[in-house]
């Protein structure tokens, strides 16, 4: 697709190799994903609670991420409820971004000068992290690929300086690179393993998980005891364990969510809760840095 | 006479953005240069592209005189430190001030002589203030900067009469140079004049002018489409928006395979115009195509482009397609009850309970618009479910559409379909009104169940904040009414309604719930006059005796008497009632008296009074006759009617009788005049602009 010259297919594991040499290069810690269930990679502490503050931070990484409501029991060729997003956290956002996101293209074979690459406004917030952002989604070809994102706000603090994140779509890619309209055939190394091979099963049971079997009456107990738990460690000035719990209440509150057991009505309080908890772990965070 | 011309470079700057600040920095510089009264050609202009917000101003002075002033100084007679204080302060001689008389007395005089100021200078001085005036719907921050802008400015490029207009804007140096391509920012080009920075961009591919760009574009969709014979119905808001996110378009046909046109086609539309910016085509039939324009903002040298455009629109109509297939076969009947589970609103009780209410609403409008109760029941029972439906999920502005297709497949009749297809509708001033009874019904349900439930929870839409829609709603209501030209009983509607959320053990105050309703339906219902170019006064008039059940009726009266004011009917018809009113209003003031309308014919002296008052009779006769009953126009007429016995009555009798007891008649005639004329509306706040005509 790329052009005739590099017609050698860009596998889904080389797409994350490329993207961490090239971010390496550019001088950013290349991180580990989290081991906590996240719904993206801007749950991960390194860009979360590395956005805030004064300090210059620069890191990317992989973040396996959980949808549970975007579960399609795997017959869907688009949907997944599990997938992966390479991110890229930079503060401050450096003068040429732009062109260093560009370029980063090139290294997972996309050439910007063969397809229509355009910034389409996209204004970004998470009610759960009460975090707000400005900028665009990136279109190629009218194909959604990356979020491109200055951060304004994190767990309810102006952010200042501005922190510059990249939210790269890998299934998205790899499907445009490797010219596949269905995910489970995203070839995922040399040697022929396609992406279906390690996760439709994954997709199967886990759809069939948060839409049919969770059990509602256990996970509400168990928001509550999460929060209860944060709330606590937030009380002994310990934000990072507080943080986890955040994030764990945060996926039990999405899979309760895909199972239909809340209500518009109660959504709000929900988020509103996780978002509190959120916003005490940022400003208890920046105390005990100082 | 020079030329100025600003460049402000940013990052892809949203499209909304980029016209509020071409709009709003133009005329600050424009109002800045009538405020230092410099002089300019009028053909002054701004042009944008995604990155480049461009200002242009042509034939400026160089130079341009500040006025001589003459400024007051201390009293003549006032203590020598005070004078020396404004020698000081203006750093002058004595020998520059001179002595002048006013009424508050003598006074020290200066006279600031007129000065040459350089142009150029003092908008080297103020171009950073101008700027910041500047006000973002939206801004932001970025890197370590304090600047806030609408997208991060990379470069100010500022020249006047070809050199470089020089200032500092927070950590950015105004400059003749700009970066020359939007995407690495690296190379630069020094400009002398907007000429060569125009043809620069031109051989470069970039139109650099919005108004060219936009002109471009339509061309070639109109190019394409007339030699492939479609019907080409270009959504302007989408030209605009897509003018403004590229700056070397390219129109590209695509296609989509054709199995997806089983698809509803507003999916289809919406996939393709919402969320892919790109243009649905139609044949000459208005059948919906398989192909789509795509506006692109680079050579497609491979066809990449184009390929990847439609693998895109693939993958989205695949997935709309899943849903479609999946959700068309599940009952709809069957899904009632699933209901339960989705909330409607905290306190409203859930989409169940909404559905059992709307149920018994539709069955009392059934017997009203003499439809059958069977099929509107069946209607409002599945009107929601689409909502447990996952296409609705997807695209949720497709509610009640969608349900109506799910009908249709499920083999409802058609009837039944359009109305839960139509019943969200209209959902606005501009919004299309349903003409099917069905339709009516269920929509007018819906609507009025919302505003008793919402002013029920007094969660009253206040001047700033309509978190609801409410005001759509009664919007909504209103033209259900009025452009189906019937007459509902509102007032017992809304009793009803608050007995169905009360058999939910929901409670409303009623009486509330009605006068607060009423209130806010009236007002809707005043810009909804407003709007079809209703004088304000008629207006008035009209709703001085509202009355919820009478909209319709309300409305056609003051339409029908605006439609006729300023002609010689209506101006008789006005002149008639405002020369008796005007006399019995200020006798009604002097005397304190009040009068019945109930002349006595026998104290008549006058042919006159007895030719009103049997003319008076006539229309009063004819007013209630049954073939005029709903005919205001010919109301209208037989008001304007009475022209000549008012015009004889006043001509030759004196109201003001010597004998108290024929005054106090003569009077009472000219009430019952006006309460006639009360029939129609109270007339008393019409205004009689004619002049000409006089009273």
């Amino acid at each position: 697709m790329v052009s005739k010259k590099t017609k050698k297919l860009i596998t889904f594991q080389e797409t994350i190799f490329n993207l961490q040499n090239y971010w390496s290069n550019h001088g950013c810690l290349i991180l580990q994903p989290y081991d906590v269930e996240v719904g993206a990679g801007t749950f991960h502490p390194a860009t979360t609670l590395r956005s805030l503050g004064p300090e210059k931070w620069k890191a990317a990484y992989v973040q396996p991420s959980r949808r549970p409501s975007d579960g399609r029991y795997g017959e869907n060729p688009n949907r997944l409820q599990h997938y992966y997003q390479f991110q890229v956290l930079i503060k401050p956002s450096p003068e040429n971004i732009k062109k260093l996101f560009l370029d980063s293209l090139s290294s997972i074979g996309i050439d910007k000068n063969v397809h229509d690459i355009r910034f389409i406004e996209d204004d970004w917030e998470s009610p759960t992290l009460g975090a707000a952002g400005l900028g665009w989604e990136v279109w190629c070809d009218g194909m959604e690929i990356t979020q491109f994102t200055y951060f304004q706000q994190m767990a309810g603090v102006q952010c200042s300086p501005v922190s510059v994140e990249l939210t790269y779509g890998l299934e998205r890619i790899c499907m445009f690179v490797q010219e596949k309209s269905n995910v489970f055939d995203i070839l995922w190394n040399k040697d022929g393993t396609l992406y279906k091979d390690i996760y439709k099963e994954n997709e199967k049971q886990f759809s069939k998980y948060n839409f049919e079997l969770a059990n509602i009456d256990y996970l509400f107990n168990t928001f509550e005891s999460l929060e209860k738990e944060a709330k606590n460690l937030l009380l002994n000035k310990l934000p990072l364990p507080a943080y986890d719990h955040s994030l764990k209440a945060s996926h039990v509150f999405n899979i309760l969510d895909s199972r239909g057991a809340i209500s518009t009505a109660q959504r709000a309080g929900y988020i509103s809760r996780i978002r509190d908890l959120v916003k005490e772990v940022g400003l208890k965070w920046l105390e005990e840095k100082k | 006479m020079s030329e100025f011309f600003l460049e402000l470079f940013t990052e892809e700057m949203p499209p909304s953005l980029q016209n509020n600040a071409k709009i709003e920095f133009l005329e600050i510089l424009k109002n800045f240069l009538d405020e230092k009264k410099i002089s300019y050609n009028k053909l002054y202009y701004s042009i944008s592209t995604p990155n480049r917000l461009i200002f242009y101003f042509k034939d400026i002075v160089e130079e341009f005189e500040k006025k001589t002033e003459e400024i007051r100084g201390p009293r003549v007679d006032a203590n020598k430190e005070s004078l020396e204080g404004f020698l000081k302060s203006k750093n002058i001689s004595k020998k520059k001030i001179f002595i002048k008389k006013t009424p508050k007395g003598e006074f020290y005089f200066y006279k600031i002589p007129s000065i040459k100021v350089s142009t150029k200078k003092i908008l080297q001085e103020n171009m950073p203030f101008l700027l910041q005036r500047i006000k973002w719907k939206k801004s932001m921050k970025w890197g370590n900067y304090e600047l806030s802008w609408g997208r991060p400015l990379k470069s100010i490029l500022c020249l006047f009469n070809g050199t470089s207009l020089n200032f500092v804007f927070y950590h950015l140096k105004s400059s003749n140079k700009t970066f020359i391509n939007k995407d690495d920012e690296i190379k630069t080009r020094t400009f002398k004049n907007f000429v060569s920075y125009k043809n620069y961009f031109k051989q470069a591919g970039v139109i650099v002018d919005d108004r060219e760009r936009k002109l471009s574009i339509k061309k070639n969709l109109e190019k394409i489409s007339k030699a492939k014979n479609f019907n080409l119905n270009i959504n302007l808001k989408l030209l605009d928006e897509i003018t403004n996110i590229v700056e070397k378009p390219k129109v590209i046909l695509c296609s989509f395979d054709k199995k997806f046109l089983e698809i509803p086609r507003e999916v289809i539309q919406l996939t393709i115009e919402n969320h892919q910016k790109f243009f649905p085509i139609s044949d000459k039939k208005n059948n919906l195509l398989n192909y789509f324009f795509s506006v692109i903002d680079k050579e497609d040298k491979f066809g990449l482009i184009k390929k990847g455009n439609e693998s895109v629109v693939d993958a989205r109509l695949t997935d709309a397609e899943y849903f479609w297939k999946k959700n068309k076969s599940q009952s709809m009947l069957k899904y009632v009850s699933k209901l339960e589970n989705v909330n409607y609103f905290n306190g409203l009780g859930n989409y169940l309970d909404k559905t059992k209410r709307l149920k018994n609403l539709c069955s009392v409008i059934s017997d009203e618009l003499l439809i059958s109760k069977e099929k509107l029941e069946l209607a409002s029972t599945i009107a929601k479910v689409d909502l447990l439906f996952d296409l609705v999920n997807e695209f949720p502005e497709l509610q009640g559409v969608l349900g109506g297709y799910f009908a249709e497949s499920q083999g409802f009749e058609k009837e039944v379909c359009l109305a839960v297809s139509e019943h969200y509708l209209p959902s606005g001033l501009n919004s299309r009104t349903p003409k099917n009874n069905y339709s009516i019904a269920l929509s007018l349900s819906d609507k009025l169940d919302a505003l008793v439930g919402f002013f029920g929870l007094d969660l009253v839409p206040t001047s700033s904040k309509d978190p609801y829609a409410l005001r759509r709603m009664a919007i909504g209501l209103i033209k259900l009414i009025i452009e189906n030209k019937k007459s509902f009983k509102l007032k017992e509607m809304i009793d009803y309604s608050c007995q169905l959320y009360n058999n939910q053990s929901i409670n409303f105050d009623r009486k509330s719930v009605h006068t607060n309703l009423s209130i806010f339906i009236i007002d809707r219902l005043k810009n909804y006059m407003k709007e079809k170019g209703i004088r304000l006064d008629i207006i008035e008039s009209s709703l001085i005796d509202f009355d919820l059940n009478n909209i319709f009726v309300i409305f056609t009266k003051a339409d029908r008497l605006n439609k006729i004011i300023k002609k010689q009917v209506g101006i008789d018809l006005i002149e008639n009632y405002k020369r008796a009113f005007n006399i019995l209003n200020s006798e009604t003031q002097l005397q304190n008296e009040d009068y019945k309308g109930s002349a006595d014919p026998a104290l008549f002296k006058s042919n006159f009074e007895k030719d009103l008052f049997k003319k008076i009779h006539d229309i009063r006769k004819n007013f209630t006759s049954i073939n005029l009953e709903n005919d205001y126009d010919s109301q209208l007429s037989l008001l304007a009617s009475l022209k000549k016995e008012v015009e004889n009555f006043f001509d030759n009798v004196i109201v003001n009788d010597n004998d108290v007891v024929i005054k106090k008649n003569r009077l009472e005639l000219l009430k019952m005049l006006c309460n006639t004329f009360d029939k129609y509306f109270n007339f008393e706040k019409i205004e009689f602009l004619n002049e000409k005509a006089g009273i």
